[in-house]
């Protein structure tokens, strides 16, 4: 009898421990309040002496050289020892996959405790959300009181994108070079055919056509007379060449904002840009895999094998150390890339997108109990000359300052050069280099390049600068495109890629659909939004 | 004689105390999550949490089902696993048999290894293997089609090849190691069955035919039941990795779908009314399965 009770005791007792257990761990998983409340606790404690830690979000791109972390780098000590330890504030950085920021910054903001005190994106329509929701905080007040250095840095330009509602909810970084893309040919090939650099899109069928049947670069039929991938510096370009004049109202009206991006998806000329691709694609003249190529890895690929005869590009993606023209100088000998303004419209001018001249949203979530601090870091990195240490390193070791321009020395050692690998996701306020005005802005990315390609990219830099388009922007965010605007540039890719890959004879048909397609799954939402917004922004 | 509550607990107490951890398991990771299902009943601002939303009814499944795309990738969610069920569900029944008919132990050994390799390689990396083979400018077959003088086949960019590239992977990934429960049912079949029928004058087929086959009979039907309940759940890795923009008419599925609505746009109403649709549905799959085959076959499972 006494054994039994014991055995039931026993069990009991395995029970309540299970009970317990468990009541344990569903208290972890949804106590988010529960732990904003304690941070203000440990808060209140922290003020009176105790160091308070400031997390920041990091993006981690898994380019730290050996020895480094993306959290622990000279960059970290930097911000720790100038601005940190004098403040009494430990840095924390947390690090963001840059691939995959926004589906990673939706998980930390949902989880309420965790989220960093700077957090940021390149999605607008992720920073609407948030604001939107209640979920930021408002900064205008913030901002005036301890960020006077920061303020002037952004200007009002600038800051103007960072509204919600008339309110200050987000920093957006200054953007120092407003270009995007340029296009490049192989000037050898033309050499070789003595053929003219095309001029205008007409021009560059021919010319397209003359590298197809002629293989200038011998590649033994697998010539890919034009680079294509289903990525924005390869279609945008040539698409946004082919939209006819229109008047302001169906500028704002038809453009979709998809993403960070105007897309021409209903302005009066997007069918012909298909047309044209679908007419390059059926006679051989564009790469065959082009919708398989979100990433321009294979273009990449094929254009540094030498395959590719023409194609465009960001402005200074190919010259980069051990980039796409240097692999092509390895693997084709005497290869040379001339950057050039092709794609044209009616009236000879070379129309691309231009930049906004913001980068990244930067934020404060408002379950952050560090907002002031926050403010405070980014007011010191827009003041002195912490910026220029931030994106440079040190004067003397890493650069020499010519004509005001910090010009890289490429002779420093390596775990000197390592020094500022990841400057461009520390100095998060500037989106590029920030030396006063854009001219110098530029010659800093020249600079930057090797000097065999500076002259190449000092070209590109500027016919990504010419006939631009500036994007739209309304005084309110369209809340259709926060909610579709994801979706829809899937369906965006989709109406480039099977109008492109149709037979010609179903062009007509494939469009209908697709663009059916597109308009119910979203679109039309949109340019009934973006009407109405119009016609309330006119009254 | 049935032992009394006490002597009972007594006697088997450590059997129970076995049960508590997977028990503690299905509560915590499966049970505990369900808390989250009313999201698809509430307006979901993850600012404010769970309870802090509002209540809207039934207005996030209005709003799915008026969604085109939302038949669109039911509709290919059901297609893509009917054409797997029947491709995939016999070539693991098949390739078993084939092993089990083996005579040399090393060569048995051999293959099973070979086939239960895929199983291992992570989708991604199948993706790329994919796209290195079946690719239409630079793809090896594509090559070689190219080089006998025939036009390049558009495997991963046509729709219908598309199909069968997807099924074809699928085999190659998961055949080998479906094999494995066919085997362990196998070891189970009396041998003395085969020597009698060799003695009747049967030969192979009609070995496999009348003894094999009907041996695994329970185990087909059980796996047939756990497919059909998965019908309208579909893994996220594979088509999203070897589908592409292309052939989004057929790759796009209710899991993707999920994850483009959820994870990339932030709208966790919907996306948990259609998981929760999925689960409703797959629940009466699975019931209507083995209610089915406890009619036609006597075999069931629950």
């Amino acid at each position: 009898m006494v054994k039994a009770a014991k055995g039931k005791k026993k069990a009991i007792a395995l029970l309540a421990l299970t009970l317990v257990s468990t009541m344990l761990f569903s208290a972890c998983s949804g106590g988010g309040n529960g732990n904003a409340q304690n941070n203000k606790e440990n808060g209140g404690e922290a003020a009176a002496g105790n160091p308070v830690t400031l997390k920041v979000e990091v993006f981690d791109r898994g380019n730290s050289p050996s020895g480094l972390s993306i959290t622990d780098n000279y960059l970290t000590n930097f911000v720790q020892d100038n601005f940190g330890t004098p403040n009494n504030i430990t840095m924390e950085f947390v690090p963001v996959p840059r691939s995959e920021e926004v589906q990673k910054l939706n998980v930390l903001m949902a989880s309420g405790s965790d989220v960093p005190d700077i957090v940021f994106t390149y999605d607008s329509g992720t920073f609407y959300r948030y604001a939107q929701q209640g979920g930021l905080t408002e900064l205008g007040e913030l901002l005036d009181q301890h960020g006077p250095n920061l303020k002037a840095f952004l200007g009002e330009e600038t800051l103007a994108y960072g509204e919600f509602e008339g309110k200050q909810f987000a920093l957006p970084a200054k953007r120092a070079h407003l270009g995007k893309y340029s296009s490049f040919i192989r000037q050898d090939w033309l050499d070789k055919l003595g053929l003219p650099v095309p001029a205008t899109t007409e021009e560059l069928y021919n010319t397209l056509k003359a590298f197809k049947e002629q293989d200038p670069g011998q590649t033994g039929g697998k010539v890919i007379p034009l680079g294509m991938a289903l990525a924005p510096a390869q279609y945008e370009p040539l698409i946004w060449s082919f939209i006819q004049p229109h008047s302001e109202e169906e500028r704002y009206t038809l453009t979709q904002q998809l993403g960070s991006r105007d897309y021409p998806t209903l302005l009066p000329g997007f069918k012909d840009a298909l047309a044209f691709m679908n007419k390059l694609y059926n006679e051989g003249l564009m790469s065959a895999d082009f919708g398989l190529d979100e990433d321009k890895k294979k273009l990449n690929e094929d254009a540094a094998n030498g395959l590719v005869g023409f194609f465009s590009e960001d402005d200074m993606n190919p010259f980069y150390p051990d980039g796409l023209y240097a692999t092509l100088q390895k693997n084709v000998p005497g290869a040379k890339l001339s950057a050039v303004d092709v794609y044209s419209n009616a009236e000879g001018k070379h129309p691309k997108p231009e930049y906004a001249p913001v980068g990244l949203y930067i934020m404060i979530p408002k379950s952050s109990e560090r907002a002031v601090e926050a403010i405070k870091y980014l007011d010191w990195m827009a003041s002195g000359d912490n910026l220029l240490h931030m994106q440079n390193g040190v004067e003397g070791e890493n650069y020499t300052l010519q004509n005001g321009i910090p010009v890289v020395k490429a002779d420093a050692p390596e775990d000197v050069k390592n020094r500022i690998y990841n400057q461009g996701d520390m100095a998060i306020i500037s989106n590029g280099k920030q030396l006063g005005d854009s001219e110098k802005n530029v010659e800093a990315y020249v600079y930057g390049m090797p000097e065999a390609f500076h002259e190449e990219t000092r070209r590109a830099l500027t016919v990504s600068r010419s006939d631009t388009i500036k994007p739209v922007r309304f005084d309110r965010p369209i809340e259709a495109q926060g909610k579709y605007g994801t979706g829809l540039l899937d369906k965006f890719h989709e109406i480039i890629v099977k109008t492109t890959m149709a037979k010609p004879d179903q062009f007509e048909s494939v469009y209908e659909t697709a663009m059916k397609d597109y308009m119910a799954n979203g679109g039309q939402a949109i340019l009934d939004e973006r009407k109405k917004a119009y016609e309330a922004m006119n009254k | 004689m049935t032992l009394k509550g006490t002597s009972y607990l007594r006697r088997y107490w450590q059997l129970y105390a076995l049960l508590i951890l997977p028990v503690s398991y299905f509560i915590i990771f499966k049970y505990g999550p369900m808390y989250g299902i009313i999201i698809a009943f509430k307006d979901f601002n993850f600012f404010q949490g769970i309870g802090g939303s509002e209540w809207i009814g039934f207005d996030g499944f209005r709003e799915v089902f008026a969604m085109p795309d939302f038949y669109k990738t039911l509709r290919n969610t059901f297609m893509l696993n009917f054409f797997d069920l029947l491709v995939s569900f016999p070539a693991p029944l098949i390739l078993a048999i084939m092993l089990y008919e083996l005579k040399f132990a090393w060569f048995k050994k051999l293959s099973q290894t070979i086939l239960y390799i895929p199983h291992f390689i992570s989708w991604v990396i199948i993706g790329g293997i994919v796209y290195q083979v079946f690719g239409t400018q630079s793809g090896m077959i594509n090559n070689i089609v190219v080089s006998l003088g025939f036009e390049a086949i558009p495997f991963l960019t046509d729709k219908k090849d598309w199909l069968i590239t997807y099924l074809a992977v699928g085999v190659w990934q998961s055949a080998g190691w479906g094999t494995i429960i066919y085997l362990a049912a196998l070891t189970g079949i009396n041998r003395e069955l085969f020597e009698a029928a060799e003695v009747d004058g049967a030969g192979r087929m009609r070995k496999i035919w009348s003894i094999t086959l009907p041996s695994l009979k329970p185990t087909i039907v059980t796996l047939l039941i756990i497919n059909l309940g998965h019908m309208i759940s579909i893994g996220f890795e594979r088509p999203y990795i070897i589908g592409n923009t292309a052939v989004r008419d057929y790759s796009d599925v209710l899991s993707t779908f999920v994850y483009r609505m959820g994870i990339e746009s932030g709208q966790y109403t919907l996306a948990t009314v259609v998981g929760l649709f999925q689960a409703v549905v797959g629940l009466i799959f699975v019931l209507g399965a083995n209610y089915a085959s406890k009619k036609l076959a006597d075999q069931s499972i629950l």
